[in-house]
């Protein structure tokens, strides 16, 4: 039998590792005992930063167009920034202007008008449609009421949703208010901020590192400029079709459309499920059929043309590999996991590309290096 | 002799021809979409909007040919490999083209029960054309994968 010899350089490099790993993780339990310093040094870091990625985010948005319009000759700095800065904000003030009065309007009507016929549809209607069964419904009626199971989870509910709303709400509003003053300064000094960013690298890396961050840049500013393109035409879509086919509350459920679509796949099944539902108990307006029909031509829009077109092929993964995404992200990060899931699997195939191009690279100079006399 | 299937390359004035003319054909039906959108057809009559959305249809087209052909030479020196941006402008000008002729539908007092299925025919009519006209002009075939 063959007697294979571990070399000391082997050895040297695994007794690295494990020292490493034995660290990593005593570092990691000391930090657990302090579990209290961290969470308020992170929380600190966390209202510090968030205003500071939603800026950079928003800025590869609107810095393309800035760049764009010194191209054609629009400028200084100052002027371009001004231009897209007051557009932006009379787009964004006239849509709000435009949309919520009725938004309002609609979800008022449906309170008054058609929330109570939902009611008695439950209440009567409903038992005769029970698609399990007569009985089945008389006990799931019984259950309810005996246990008052919707107040009690109502009572439960209700003021959690209340305490966490008044949590966010202030560092929301203060991560609103700080961003456009972060935009302008970040935009004002891109090219000077980027440059001091790579001056911090060591010179070594310099060049690799300009390269990953430019080709993350490139992919996630793909993705939010797509994204944000799609959710307006997706949204102004829904809302012509749904008012043509006849259906009731149609800026609401259009808009919902346009919202929901930034997560991809489900977005479009969570736009979908309100309108077949409220065409299934109103009484006049389409049939669930024909507003499913809309969504399902929708979906394939979005999916088969819009998105492959525009996002291009950044973003190209297979469907599993995102909705796998969305399900870690999401439960690791919550909603903005759910909403960045894409990108941020986007930039982990990025990152591994860049790695994996590096490393090629390397093995080609050392074998080059070997063959050379 | 062996004939070589080679694809033509359309230059920029072609490009530039089948473009316009769309926006031509679809201004009317997109401009109805947007007064749809926004509840402008509540505030005015519609057919008389139509009327000199029309007029300034025809106008436009005019200015757009003559335009066209003074440039014509330039734009036939000027060749891309594939025309993205311009099939896209296309795209997008076909799916809000189609609502506006569903719009002019209804403005025209059509039946609402009909207005699935002439979205349909017509939706089936313009991806077949949008497709063609991808592949054979623009160079671009989305349907194919990469």
């Amino acid at each position: 039998m063959k007697n294979r010899k571990i070399s000391d350089e082997k050895l040297n490099r695994v007794i690295k590792y494990l020292s490493i790993a034995f660290l990593g993780f005593g570092i990691l339990f000391i930090a657990i005992q302090f579990s209290d310093f961290w969470t308020w040094i992170l929380n600190a870091i966390k209202s510090a930063i968030v205003p500071v990625i939603l800026a950079y985010f928003t800025s590869l948005i609107v810095f393309p167009i800035i760049k764009y319009l010194e191209k054609k000759g629009v400028g200084p700095r100052l002027f371009s920034l001004g231009l897209v800065f007051i557009l932006s904000v009379a787009l964004i003030f006239a849509g709000f202007y435009y949309l919520a009065p009725r938004i309002v309007q609609e979800i008022t009507d449906f309170f008054n008008r058609d929330f109570q016929t939902i009611v008695i549809y439950i209440e009567t209607d409903l038992r005769d449609d029970f698609i399990l069964g007569k009985d089945l419904y008389d006990q799931i009626y019984a259950y309810i009421s005996e246990t008052d199971l919707i107040s009690s989870t109502l009572d439960s509910a209700v003021p959690s949703i209340i305490s966490a709303l008044t949590s966010s709400f202030i560092p929301t509003l203060a991560a609103i208010a700080l961003l456009p003053i972060l935009l302008i300064y970040y935009l004002m000094d891109y090219e000077m901020i980027s440059e001091r960013i790579r001056s911090i690298i060591p010179k070594k890396q310099e060049k690799a590192l300009a390269e990953l961050g430019s080709r993350l840049n490139q992919t996630v500013g793909a993705y939010l400029r797509g994204q944000v393109f799609l959710m307006i035409v997706l949204g102004t879509v829904a809302t012509i079709v749904y008012r043509l086919i006849g259906l009731k509350y149609y800026v609401v459920f259009g808009v919902l459309v346009g919202i929901t679509n930034i997560i991809p796949y489900f977005g479009m099944i969570i736009a979908a499920v309100p309108p077949i539902i409220y065409t299934f108990i109103a009484t006049t307006g389409p049939g669930p059929a024909l507003v499913f029909l809309v969504n399902v031509v929708l979906q394939f829009f979005e999916g088969n043309i819009f998105q492959p077109l525009i996002i291009g092929h950044h973003l190209s993964m297979h469907p599993i590999v995102i909705i796998v995404s969305i399900l870690f992200f999401g439960s690791l990060f919550g909603a903005v996991g759910v909403i960045f899931a894409s990108p941020m699997a986007a930039s982990i195939r990025v990152f591994y590309n860049f790695i994996r191009e590096g490393r090629k690279a390397k093995l080609k100079e050392s074998q080059a290096g070997a063959n050379s006399p | 002799m062996i004939k070589r299937d080679k694809p033509k390359i359309y230059s920029q004035f072609e490009i530039s021809i089948i473009t316009f003319y769309a926006s031509m054909i679809f201004f009317l039906p997109i401009v109805l979409v947007f007064t749809y959108l926004f509840e402008i057809d509540k505030a005015l009559n519609i057919n008389t909007f139509m009327f000199w959305v029309l007029i300034a249809n025809a106008i436009t087209m005019v200015l757009g040919t003559l335009y066209l052909m003074i440039k014509k030479d330039y734009l036939k020196r000027s060749v891309k490999a594939t025309y993205r941006l311009e099939f896209f402008y296309l795209l997008f000008l076909v799916v809000f083209g189609m609502l506006g002729f569903v719009v002019i539908y209804d403005y025209l007092g059509g039946d609402r029960a009909y207005i699935a299925n002439i979205m349909i025919v017509i939706f089936s009519i313009l991806a077949y054309l949008v497709i063609y006209f991808g592949r054979r002009y623009f160079k671009f075939d989305y349907m194919k994968k990469k």
